[in-house]
């Protein structure tokens, strides 16, 4: 399983190195520190707890970003709570003197008594690496904050022996006597305890003793992981950078702590600076941490000073005349000591050597070194560059050491020169030129042809570098697009010094799905050493293909666009049944009189006849039946009224029923009376 | 014993609320979220992208992709609603995990990010398969542009990609500015797949190959054909985000300064960051994730809707669209929502005003034919998830005491009758008395 996570980190990684062109580390720089402000945000004004908070001021501190006086009160406040508690853990009393040693909170003569005692205690009865750890590296931090006590271990050698008894053969040691299990990462605490129980001891400790910590030291860098490059770092189950940070502080403070000198190979501490530089800027506080503490150890160690060769850019523009710049640093980016950079070698792509052995000139004022005379033969492409920094020696005191050679992948871009451009459509049989146009290909051509499916079009130019020789790019498409977004790539191929097209349309008609029309031809020359690459539109030919036969296969389908696949449609709204055409209101009513003047005129003459109403009865019981008679017609026709206006046919019709049964009766009765009326007259 | 099954059932009492506390249509975004890492470096290298999320209340559960007891259900329940897949080597999952519980995943309506990368396993290839896009077959292609890459880049493959697709849901109010980093392998897309769009594409003098090696033959994908990041929202509106590049998400290119070739603007950070964040936003719903209320619809000048319209009728008709903010339900502004009255075909077609308070209205005339027609609002925009609804009423004629009475044309004809009427009156009493 370990060993799979790790194959799996170095496969990811070494992509990320491939992948980054540049292999080339950069000391911290102030993206770092802009970032730091990012990733160390307190919480209202104070972190969760006082671990975080020392890790964000120690980060800062060495950063040189100075964010104490913002962060002192709330921190401050929690850190003397925590010294002046005699409950508090072991392992808080640490961080509160670790932050202590940043903020001075608490400092001068007042040492605080229980404290020390506590730790005292805690160094003296501990079991686990962790309570060693605490205690131990806490009477250290007292020690160097709170002056004038008496901090000494009263019994060094013996706390020595017990931390030791802790360590396994292979350099790693474990967290207690009862767990088998060992790690690298604790290895780390140990030796930074160790360094801690030497400088509080108060006789010096048995040679022999440290010397066995020493051989488990190189012991630990037997398992040190390596990538292709040359970084190397440890691993461990609290992940790769805690754990080679870890390591790094404890040889810091072990060598910081002993005399005789710690000899660790010098390739793999500049290893280990490359790896916390490879990891770039991490986004967990942590991680920061960790990388910002390590870098900040390995600038300032007894054992060796690891040097870091950088450049600004990769890429040298020859148009440009730009010299080549390499800076030489520490890992956090402060000055170098005097030395000299030479460039071994410069390898171009078939691997033979354009430059040999020049060193590079120094520019005191920007600390860069330069290189700004190529040879003449130094063209286009890419390139190995391989240094080597020679250290002065006055500067060997300190311990730097620095990379036996640093190969950097070097691109050298100029500007390409493009000629004798044309575009021309052939006859086929004969190969004669039909039609023939010059290009300039660093402008939007226009250029309008016409061809059938007999014919050829080529396409040919040159290009060449700034020396003159012939240039052959790794992007040079010609493409031709149908009006029905249906598009074709061809490759320019370089032959000898012409860079050359032939489309034969014979044999392309198929390809192009018989599809004639008008087709926009756009050339594409591009790579990574051409600093003018181009897209140009050179213009359209109109293609006559035959038809398209049955069984030929379609043109691929085109994806829609997305922004027309949605949003409103039209609206829609009904169109209702147009009404019947119906005369005007006026004209009915004129209708209306006309139909009235008939019942007028019928009123008119009854007048003019003379007609009366003089038999109607008079004998009182006739009349009531007559009267009655005609008010029952006249009720029938009120209610044909009424029909009209409100009433339904059921009401009507019952209405009526009645009605007509009263009619009957009193029109017989009105009847016979004026029967019996006329018969009294005729007998009479 | 006693005490220990007391203090479990007490504890789950606690966890309840927290549980309940995911995925619901109520509250759509996504809350516990699986990644799978082919490498636990990972975690640290794209850590700023994986704390954003964490800071807006995601729960991620890491995992390695070959973890042995990866699952993304127990006893039929999901256990994530959403998954992010950084593993582009991985060539099998472990556990019960495939490409396979994968769209059943996206099936369930679960949102995915997956990103590929140069040398992407054929595992990741098919998931994206499945969901419209094709990663170049070529596994050492690369995309490369020599016209819009980053300065600081001397193989001109770490691409300054600013063509991003158009829509505020997607990437968000706020316009990126700077060019985002892409670094990684080309796709397209299923021409026939309508659910699928570019969100950054490549410019046209991009191609996909590799940079390290001559062509020999035209490269599979050119031009602004190239998606470098892609998004499919299904319709069910799982929504999936598919990038081309792994390293578009990292640390390193999140805090990279960016200048284009060509451009003079020089940017100290570049769009990754804006970019990936606002695609999260939106994978993970907490933007453009509709919800609609009742089709409300009555008569003008009534409140209660009726069971039927007759034809003719003038009505009004008003539905409620909320979008979810992440938090709470905000109103819905926007001027295209449409209502149908539908039958067979829509027969009136109206585009709803708004009051900006989320309430959508218009007022229209029933046809003047009858049957059952449906109120049908469908509404899709860009980045929105889709609104489907639909309420049936029944439409009828004029009953046949609802047609007019009193006709003017008509009025010689009732003229007519009642001068008839009249004279018949008075004609009786001549007949009948005249001496």
């Amino acid at each position: 399983m370990m060993a799979r996570c790790l194959a799996r980190f170095l496969v990811s990684l070494l992509a990320l190195a491939i992948c980054n062109a540049a292999s080339v580390s950069h000391p911290i720089s102030d993206s770092h520190r802009s970032a730091a402000l990012d990733v160390f945000v307190p919480l209202d004004g104070s972190y969760k707890s006082l671990e975080e908070a020392y890790e964000a001021l120690k980060s800062l501190e060495i950063l040189g970003i100075d964010k104490k006086s913002d962060l002192s009160s709330g921190t401050c406040e929690n850190v003397v709570k925590v010294l002046a508690s005699p409950s508090s853990a072991l392992k808080d009393v640490f961080y509160a003197l670790s932050v202590n040693g940043i903020l001075k909170c608490k400092t001068g003569e007042d040492v605080p008594k229980d404290i020390v005692s506590k730790l005292q205690a805690g160094a003296k009865d501990a079991k686990l690496l962790l309570d060693f750890y605490y205690s131990i590296r806490g009477l250290v931090l007292v020690k160097e904050q709170f002056s004038g006590t008496d901090l000494t271990l009263g019994d060094a050698e013996a706390i020595f022996r017990s931390v030791k008894a802790l360590s396994q053969s292979d350099g790693r040691w474990r967290y207690s006597s009862n767990n088998a299990e060992s790690s690298t990462f604790a290895a780390g605490l140990a030796f930074e305890t160790l360094a801690g129980v030497i400088s509080l001891a108060p006789s010096e400790i048995d040679q022999s003793l440290i010397q066995t910590v020493k051989t488990g030291i190189l012991k630990l860098f037997d398992s040190i992981q390596k990538y292709d490059d040359g970084t190397f770092y440890f691993d461990g189950s609290e992940g790769p950078i805690s754990t080679t940070a870890s390591v790094i502080r404890g040889l810091t403070s072990f060598a910081a702590s002993e005399s005789t000198g710690l000899n660790l190979p010098g390739d793999k501490i500049v290893g280990l600076a490359k790896f916390f530089l490879g990891v770039g800027i991490p986004g967990d506080a942590k991680d920061f941490f960790n990388q910002i503490d390590a870098l900040a150890c390995l600038e300032d160690n007894r054992f060796s000073v690891p040097l870091i060769l950088s450049l600004p850019s990769t890429v040298i523009s020859l148009t440009k005349k730009e010299p080549l710049k390499v800076k030489v640093s520490t890992v956090l980016g402060s000055k170098a000591p005097a030395l000299s950079v030479k460039l071994a070698e410069a390898l171009n792509s078939k691997g033979s050597s354009v430059i040999n052995n020049q060193e590079l000139k120094f520019d005191a004022d920007s600390a860069t070194y330069f290189l700004d005379s190529f040879p003449k033969n130094f063209d286009v492409g890419k390139y190995t560059f391989v240094f080597e920094i020679l250290l002065d020696e006055s500067a060997n005191e300190k311990g730097y050491i620095t990379e036996a050679q640093t190969k950097v992948p070097i691109a050298a871009t100029g500007a390409i020169g493009i000629e004798n451009a044309e575009i021309a459509v052939l006859d086929s049989d004969v190969g004669s030129i039909e039609s023939q146009k010059k290009l300039d290909l660093t402008k939007d051509g226009v250029v309008s042809l016409s061809a059938n499916h007999l014919q050829k079009l080529r396409l040919s130019f040159q290009l060449t570098t700034p020396l003159g020789l012939v240039f052959k790019p790794h992007q040079a498409f010609l493409k031709l697009k149908h009006e029905s977004q249906v598009e074709h790539i061809f490759l320019v191929k370089t032959y000898g010094k012409k860079a050359e097209l032939v489309l034969d349309f014979l044999g392309l008609v198929e390809k192009l799905y018989y599809l004639s029309g008008k087709y926009e031809i756009q050339l594409t020359i591009g790579d990574a050493s051409m600093e003018n690459s181009l897209l140009s539109n050179i213009g359209h030919i109109e293609l006559d293909l035959p038809e398209r036969p049955e069984k030929a296969p379609l043109p691929p389908l085109h994806p829609t666009d997305p922004y027309s696949r949605y949003g409103p449609k039209s609206e829609i709204s009904h169109i209702f049944r147009v009404p019947e055409k119906l005369p005007a209101k006026q004209l009915s009513l004129i209708f209306l009189g006309l139909i009235v003047l008939p019942f007028i005129a019928f009123l008119i003459g009854l007048t003019r006849l003379g007609v009366n109403i003089k038999s109607f009865p008079s004998s009182v019981g006739a009349a009531t039946s007559a009267l009655l008679f005609h008010g029952g017609i006249g009720a029938v026709l009120l209610l044909y009224v009424l029909f009209w206006l409100k009433l339904d046919l059921f009401t009507t019709l019952k209405a009526l029923s009645l009605l007509g049964v009263f009619l009957l009766f009193v029109g017989h009765r009105t009847l016979s009376n004026l029967a019996a009326a006329s018969n009294k007259l005729k007998s009479a | 014993m006693m005490n220990l099954s007391r203090s479990v059932a007490l504890i789950s009492l606690f966890l309840l609320p927290l549980l309940s506390f995911s995925f619901s249509v109520d509250n759509p975004t996504d809350r516990r979220v699986l990644v799978l890492l082919d490498d636990l470096s990972l975690k640290s290298s794209h850590s700023i992208f994986f704390t954003t999320l964490k800071s807006r209340g995601f729960d991620l559960d890491f995992k390695l992709a070959d973890d042995s007891k990866l699952a993304l259900q127990r006893y039929g329940q999901y256990l994530y609603d959403g998954l992010i897949v950084f593993a582009p080597s991985t060539e099998r999952f472990g556990g019960s995990l495939d490409s396979k519980s994968i769209a059943d995943f996206v099936d369930s309506g679960r949102d995915l990010i997956l990103s590929a990368d140069t040398s992407a396993s054929d595992l990741i290839r098919g998931i994206a398969l499945e969901c419209g896009v094709d990663f170049d077959e070529d596994s050492s292609a690369m995309v490369i542009d020599h016209s819009s890459f980053s300065v600081s880049d001397g193989d001109h493959t770490l691409i300054a990609a600013d063509d991003l697709v158009k829509s505020d849901a997607i990437l968000g109010k706020t316009k990126i500015e700077a060019p985002v980093l892409f670094r990684g392998v080309a796709h397209s897309l299923n021409p026939t797949n309508n659910l699928v769009l570019k969100v950054l594409s490549a410019s046209p003098s991009a191609y996909s190959a590799n940079p390290s090696s001559k062509l020999s033959s035209p490269p599979q994908l050119t031009g602004s054909a190239i998606s470098l990041v892609s998004v499919m929202q299904a319709r069910n509106n799982a929504r999936v985000v598919i990038s081309g590049s792994l390293q578009l998400f990292s640390d390193r290119l999140f805090r990279s300064g960016v200048q284009k070739a060509g451009s003079p603007n020089k940017y100290e950070k570049s769009g990754n960051e804006q970019f990936a964040t606002e695609l999260s936003k939106w994978v993970f719903h907490e933007r453009g994730h509709l919800k609609a209320g009742s089709l409300v619809h009555h008569r003008v000048g009534e409140t209660d809707e009726p069971a039927i319209y007759r034809i003719k009728d003038d009505l009004e008709f008003s539905v409620e669209i909320l979008e979810w903010s992440g938090k709470s339900w905000e109103p819905y502004v926007a001027d295209d929502v449409q209502v149908q009255f539908y039958m067979m075909s829509p027969y009136v077609l109206k585009t709803l005003s708004t009051d900006k308070k989320g309430m959508f209205h218009t007022s229209f005339k029933v046809p003047d034919v009858y049957g059952v027609f449906q109120f049908k609002v469908e509404y899709g925009k860009l980045g929105y998830t889709t609104l489907s609804l639909s309420k049936q009423i029944p439409v009828r004629p004029y009953r046949h005491n609802e047609y007019e009475r009193f006709i003017p044309t008509a009025y010689p004809y009732y003229g007519a009758c009642f001068t008839t009427m009249a004279g018949f009156f008075v004609f009786s009493f001549v007949y009948l008395y005249h001496k």
